[in-house]
């Protein structure tokens, strides 16, 4: 490695850690300044709650209140929602992609779903299925499969023409021409729509969580609302923030694995 | 019976939804075996159209092609069409996995040929990270491992610089001769049709014609560069220089 090299890279290694540092940098001083304006009065302490209050509320539930649960069940019906979704999601694309003529037809009643507000839906879901987990997922995937579908559905879309020529110039049945060329390259598309559709997700989930309001991190909140005790809220979304942050990670982690070489 | 293919006149229209585009009217041609054959045309006359039709990946068209039932045809592109996600070894045998043709022999044939453009030390590389003239060539590889008796080439240099571009269509013209293949080549470059051809035919405006077909009659037959060296190179050159008729259009 010549010199020149050994000192760009050291660059791109000081440059990294520069940035972390500026990160913890501002999440310490946002903590700090959070708490010396609640402790002085400047803000209210019983709207805006503080860090030292959501870390007593979080020991307080783990003690008393079954803290680790609330989180278990929200991760689950994340888990369930987005894996139905994706996979859902999947099918009915390639279904729409070997069938144009029904793309054609369900394309303004897909568009139509999508700009739908889906929580207007809550109501019915709720009387549908009951105050249980299946509202919850269903809503969730309610949101996040038209996105799904519509995403990955341009993705197949997107294949280049020039290689399916050649596939077709080989004679290539369609069974080969979706595995061996569609499908592959639509992973980059596959994978944004992951990242779109955690998102999504968890929007359902909490809205879900809201409706139902039996346990979960949505129902965290509700209850906090109801009892006042808005401690529970900040703590939710802390919660939430965290959590939607490591689940996107996870997606990148992902991406890094199988898009190695594109 | 020598003749490899027959075209008898062949009509194609496009219809779109602003109206009808008459691409090709009333060709005729024959190709023997072994020929090379250019066609020359201003753009879009209708060349990958008719090529598209030979190979039979279009038949909505009027007209007739005669060829053997089981005659193997292969067609290479303007763009590499490489897969990015393969090996440049696994794209160089896609066509034989696509087909089920993969075997002992199939695969020896590929070798050599990676051999034979040297090759072997990107086998297992990305496409990425191979040059535009070594990608063609690994498109080649592809297209040849099939042992196809009829090549169709449409453009396949013309996104190369004029350096590999030379250098390629040399490599594919000495493998072409040696292994006897017959070969359709799409051109806009009336050097490169004279060079690589035995006959070149040269096709009018849309809807396009057959406007003259000239046999090109080198001493040589071992490589583009010594043809280009030869008298009659520039006689041919400009008797389709005039035949297309540029400056009409
Ligand atoms: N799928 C299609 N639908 C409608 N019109 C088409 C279609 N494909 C080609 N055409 C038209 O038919 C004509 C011939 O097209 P073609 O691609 O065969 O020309 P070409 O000679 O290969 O052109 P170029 O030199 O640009 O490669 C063009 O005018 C083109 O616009
Ligand atoms: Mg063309």
């Amino acid at each position: 490695m010549s010199l020149d090299q050994k000192r760009y890279l050291h660059k791109l290694h000081l440059d990294k850690i520069k940035v972390i540092i500026c990160q913890i940098l501002l999440i310490v001083t946002f903590l700090f300044l959070w708490e010396y304006l609640v402790n002085k009065g400047i803000i209210s302490s019983f709207i805006y709650s503080s860090p030292s209050r959501v870390v007593k509320t979080i020991i307080e539930l783990i003690q008393n209140h079954n803290f680790f649960n609330h989180i278990y069940i929200t991760l689950k019906e994340v888990f369930i929602s987005f894996t139905l979704g994706i996979s859902l999601g999947f099918l009915i694309a390639l279904i729409l992609y070997e069938f144009k003529f029904l793309a054609k037809v369900i394309d303004p009643f897909l568009t139509m779903l999508n700009s739908l507000p889906k929580v207007a839906l809550g109501p019915l879901i709720i009387i549908a299925c009951g105050a249980n987990i299946k509202s919850i997922i269903l809503m969730a995937l309610l949101i996040n499969l038209i996105v799904s579908i519509i995403t990955i559905y341009n993705g197949f879309l997107g294949t280049d023409e020039y290689i399916l020529k050649l596939f077709k110039t080989l004679g290539a049945s369609r069974l080969q021409i979706l595995t061996k060329l569609v499908i592959p390259s639509s992973y980059q598309t596959i994978i944004a729509s992951f990242k779109l559709g955690i998102a999504q997700t968890l929007i359902g989930v909490i809205m879900g969580e809201f409706l139902v309001s039996k346990e979960g991190i949505g129902y965290l909140i509700v209850y906090g609302k109801q009892v006042f005790n808005l401690n529970y809220v900040m703590t939710g979304i802390i919660l939430l923030g965290i959590i939607s942050y490591i689940l996107y990670k996870l997606i990148i982690i992902l991406e890094n694995k199988l898009l190695k070489h594109l | 019976m020598n003749d490899l293919l027959e075209i008898i006149d062949v009509n194609k229209n496009y219809h779109t939804k602003n109206g009808e585009v008459k691409a090709i009217k009333n060709i005729n041609f024959k190709i023997k075996r072994g020929e090379i054959v250019s066609i020359v045309g201003p753009s879009g006359c209708g060349k990958s159209t008719l090529l598209s039709i030979i190979s039979g990946l279009d038949k909505d068209y009027y007209g007739e092609i005669l060829k053997n039932k089981d005659l193997k045809i292969a067609y290479m592109l303007q763009s590499d069409a490489l897969l990015p996600w393969l090996t440049i070894y696994e794209n160089a045998i896609l066509g034989l996995k696509v087909k089920k043709i993969v075997n002992d022999e199939s695969l020896e044939y590929v070798n050599y040929l990676f051999n034979f453009y040297n090759l072997n030390e990107f086998k297992n590389s990305y496409p990425k990270n191979l040059s535009g003239g070594m990608r063609q060539r690994v498109a080649l590889i592809r297209t040849l491992a099939l042992k196809p008796d009829l090549l169709l080439l449409d453009e396949p240099f013309s996104a190369l610089d004029q350096q590999s571009r030379l250098l390629i269509s040399d490599d594919v013209y000495k493998i072409v001769k040696k292994e006897k293949k017959t070969v359709i080549l799409v051109t806009h470059n009336i050097e490169e049709a004279v060079s690589f051809s035995d006959r070149v035919i040269v096709l009018s405006k849309r809807p396009s014609q057959i406007k003259n077909i000239i046999n090109i009659d080198f001493l040589n037959q071992e490589s583009i560069y010594e043809r280009r060296k030869e008298k009659k190179y520039h006689q041919y050159f400009d008797t389709i220089w005039k035949d297309l008729d540029i400056n009409e259009s």
